[in-house]
């Protein structure tokens, strides 16, 4: 698990409520019925807690979570 | 043929008394103020406000839903579950096209509003969150209440700032009477306790500065009043048709009999010294209520402890009414709520009705010469209360009046 993906898995849990247990690389955002408001609220936590510009593409309803990790930390690795 | 009876089934409060009926209700009729400083008013030129305390959020909504609500839907909810509950209606099995929802509020989410405007200043748009809109509208509170139980009946929010909680349920009473719904859930909700809220009414000197004795401050009718504590609450009523309760065998807390609405149209903020169109408010609900000014037994007024209104409204119920119904101010102990005051009000002048108790006015130690009306201080005073008027009056002169009998 990276840090990234636990990052992310934090950030939904403590600031979007969701169940832990649910929380899984291969689950989509669908899958936790987080629409593209919740998920643009969620890029923005990101945003703050990475210290890092995230495109607002960077993720859809339809990603799993293990996919917009690897994205993100892509975006990291570009940064840096 | 005469317009169908409504009786109220259902209530649900958050004050700065408690979470819960039971919590406010013991807090009014022991008659001690809530109002303390608060933390977050620091360094405002008025620092002090009731709150509801113990309001966890995250426990009593879920995590999820918690950060989707600015607090004033929040409070309304844990209101309304309180009311559905009570009315012994069940949301799983009811027919949700005859289940309407009308709440009052004069604010919407402005803590959200201001948060959200400092994250743009400070930081940029990229840093404003995708769910401001929906946080901060006003009508979300009826929104929100509609997803919450599954009602799919007319569903809208009524802005009379002061007023807004008895317009609300003034006005849900008409889509019962006429046969729109068979079920409303009404009151008002509110959380306005917010830097900018609260300094601006400090600006227009309508808040109490007794920042030395912030438990005092709240003290309608006395003759050292110097204006309104500010606080959050919501009250939340289940109307049914009386027929309808009655065939369902429902416990009826008591009944809706009448409304009154009018406008002063006489300046933005003052109220209307001579009380012209309070008094037809209070005339046209009770003639609504089919009862006659001798009938009154309580008075729940609007009371907000500021000089001009607890002069001018005393004059009004002292003009038509006489000094026979005990009048109450419950502002005294959970502050002045706006858009949900009228609402919460209302629940307490129905608690009123039911157990034949009206609460004491709060920090009356001297009253004013000129309030000529029988204010119960002290003490909650126990006597039948068969008719009983709950008045509220907004910033624009808009006067609401609800009338309630017991069941």
């Amino acid at each position: 698990m990276t840090t990234t993906y636990e990052k992310m898995a934090d950030v939904l849990v403590e600031k979007f409520g969701v169940d832990r247990d649910e929380l899984r690389p291969d689950v989509t955002f669908e899958d936790l019925e987080m629409d593209s408001l919740f998920l643009v609220e969620f890029v923005l936590t990101l945003q703050s807690e990475l210290g890092l510009k995230i495109d607002e593409d960077a993720a859809s309803p339809r990603d799993t979570l293990g996919a917009v990790a690897e994205i993100l930390e892509a975006q990291i690795a570009r940064a840096s | 043929m005469t317009s169908p009876e409504v009786a109220v089934t259902g209530l649900g409060l958050v004050t700065a008394g408690g979470v819960g009926t039971a919590a406010s209700w013991a807090r009014v009729c022991d008659g001690a103020s809530t109002a303390a400083t608060d933390p977050d008013l620091a360094g405002l030129p008025v620092d002090f406000s009731c709150r509801v305390p113990d309001f966890d959020a995250p426990a009593l909504l879920g995590r999820r839903k918690a950060w989707q609500y600015d607090r004033f839907v929040q409070l309304a909810i844990v209101a309304a579950r309180e009311a559905v509950a009570d009315s012994g209606l069940d949301p799983a099995s009811w027919d949700g096209t005859r289940v309407g929802v009308v709440l009052g509020c004069g604010l919407g989410g402005v803590a959200t509003w201001e948060e959200q405007h400092r994250r743009l200043l400070d930081r940029g748009p990229t840093h404003v969150s995708a769910m401001l809109i929906p946080m901060l509208v006003p009508n979300m509170v009826a929104g929100q209440l509609a997803i919450e139980f599954g009602a799919t009946g007319p569903s809208f929010v009524t802005a009379t700032a002061c007023a807004s909680g008895a317009t609300a349920i003034g006005t849900a009473r008409e889509l019962l009477r006429n046969g729109t719904c068979d079920v409303i859930i009404t009151g008002g909700s509110e959380a306005g306790v917010s830097p900018l809220i609260v300094t601006g009414f400090a600006q227009m000197g309508a808040l109490s500065k007794r920042l030395h004795d912030p438990a005092a401050a709240s003290r309608p009718f006395d003759r050292d009043r110097d204006g309104f504590v500010i606080g959050e609450g919501a009250g939340i009523l289940v109307l049914e048709r009386a027929e309808d309760a009655r065939s369902r065998g429902a416990r009826i807390h008591a009944r809706l009999l009448g409304y009154g609405a009018t406008a002063d149209a006489h300046h933005a903020t003052a109220p209307d010294p001579a009380g012209t169109a309070v008094e037809r408010a209070l005339s046209l609900a009770l003639a609504d209520a089919g009862v006659g000014p001798g009938d009154v037994d309580h008075v729940n007024a609007h009371g907000t402890s500021t000089p001009l209104n607890d002069a001018a409204e005393a004059k009004v119920l002292r003009r038509h009414l006489g000094d026979r119904p005990a009048v109450t101010s419950t502002k005294g102990v959970v502050g002045h709520t706006l858009g949900a005051a009228g609402a919460i009000e209302a629940a307490f002048t129905v608690l009123a009705v039911e157990h034949g108790v009206v609460p004491p006015t709060a920090n009356v130690d001297s009253l004013d010469p000129v309030v000529e009306i029988d204010v119960v201080t002290k003490a909650p005073r126990t006597q039948p209360v068969d008719v009983a008027v709950s008045n509220s009056f907004g910033f624009g002169g808009q006067n609401s009046v609800l009338v309630f009998g017991s069941a």
